[in-house]
């Protein structure tokens, strides 16, 4: 069973508009879309994750809709955003907690889980190890990376493990450091 | 529906410490304007005459500005995990609204005991209509966050309508049980409202 599935999925709000996307995404596979600018890359990665909703097609993380069962899917799928955290490192503590207690983890294990990313993620900037190490610690079988850094790709994919990665790029160069088998053209966006 | 997903379905849902730490984490991040707020209240509380209109109206001002400062996009970070966290838009909804209720209380409370250093009368009654009053008016000012334009001006207007028909409720229509039960059902229903949009909400 698929972990992701977009079929012909579209976001519509005023003048904006993104897709169709169609693709399936399994446990352990790794898909690049290549999006044709910013905030097509950034709708994509959230209608992905469940946060925003489509308004035409089909989106299911693990066989939930995202309309009915946002909990289930939030769950599951955890977003990577593009925006670096601008944390120092009393306040990314704080930030760790606060996230345990939002996906309700142990504080503790959560603390360690953390820590011991952050040594694995020893050679990214903080701005970039910290988003990912927020949504890890969540424990989601799928994460959906908005526009990551291409030179990060190998500790990224040092940390993720078994995890379904579903990355979203305006850059082919970059798309293809995180899909080597070559990335997915996204369809013309219309105005 | 797959096995795991059971052990998720049955922890679903605001618990006590995600409200907690909701709370914790945006009072933190907004602990300026809490402090600002409660300064403002107590210099007012000290300088201005017995009444109920200082309190009513500067604690409204005081709950509509803390409310506006949750607005999507002034704490990007936090934004994002509340967002991207499993909850739903209500449950988020009364916890992110306990921020903004919880610092116009304090404010409210700061100038109620600013009163009573300088021995004014009646504190206890003035204090109840006040934060009667800033919740309601805080509630309604929270709906406005997550709208923009015209939207967003009707809602910070009828905010502070809010705290002006409690005003006249408690003054001229000399009535406290008047005023609490009209604050009540506002802030009941600006609550909901509150949640029934944030669960609807697309944060493009």
């Amino acid at each position: 069973m698929p972990l992701l599935r977009m079929r012909n999925a579209t976001f519509a709000s005023g003048t904006t508009f993104v897709g169709p996307v169609s693709l399936e995404l399994s446990q352990g596979e790794h898909t690049a879309l290549h999006c044709g600018g910013a905030q097509e890359a950034a709708i994509v990665a959230l209608l992905a994750t469940g946060i925003v909703k489509a308004s035409s097609g089909c989106v299911l993380i693990d066989d939930y809709d995202p309309h009915v069962q946002s909990v289930h899917c939030k769950r599951i799928a955890g977003l990577v955003p593009h925006e670096p955290f601008l944390l120092d490192e009393s306040e990314f503590d704080r930030y760790v907690a606060y996230r345990a207690a939002l996906w309700g983890i142990e504080l503790r294990r959560a603390q360690t889980h953390a820590a011991l990313l952050r040594r694995r993620l020893s050679g990214m900037h903080e701005s970039f190890a910290y988003p990912l190490i927020a949504t890890l610690i969540g424990m989601p079988r799928l994460i959906v990376l908005d526009r990551p850094q291409p030179a990060y790709a190998p500790l990224i994919f040092g940390v993720v493990g078994r995890r379904g990665v579903l990355s979203t790029h305006t850059d082919a160069s970059a798309a293809r450091a995180f899909c080597p088998s070559g990335p997915t053209q996204l369809q013309a966006t219309q105005a | 529906m797959p096995e795991w997903a059971y052990a998720v379905a049955s922890d679903a849902g605001l618990t006590p410490r995600a409200l907690f730490a909701v709370l914790q984490a945006r009072l933190w991040a907004q602990r300026r304007i809490v402090f600002c707020s409660c300064a403002a209240a107590f210099v007012a509380g000290l300088v201005q005459p017995s009444g109920y209109a200082a309190p009513v109206f500067l604690c409204s001002l005081l709950g509509i500005a803390s409310a506006l400062a949750q607005s999507p996009g002034i704490h990007p970070h936090l934004d994002r995990g509340e967002q991207s966290a499993p909850l739903f838009g209500r449950e988020l909804a009364r916890a992110k609204a306990l921020v903004p209720c919880l610092a116009a209380a304090l404010a409210a409370l700061i100038y109620a005991g600013a009163q009573l250093l300088r021995g004014a009368p009646d504190v206890p009654l003035t204090l109840l209509v006040a934060i009667a009053a800033v919740i309601a008016a805080t509630l309604t000012a929270l709906c406005a966050t997550i709208r923009s334009g015209t939207a967003r001006v009707f809602y910070i207007i009828l905010a502070a309508n809010t705290s002006a028909a409690a005003y006249a409720l408690v003054v001229a229509g000399r009535s406290l049980l008047a005023e609490l039960a009209f604050c009540g059902v506002v802030a009941f229903f600006a609550l909901r409202q509150y949640g029934e949009a944030l669960a609807r909400y697309d944060p493009i």
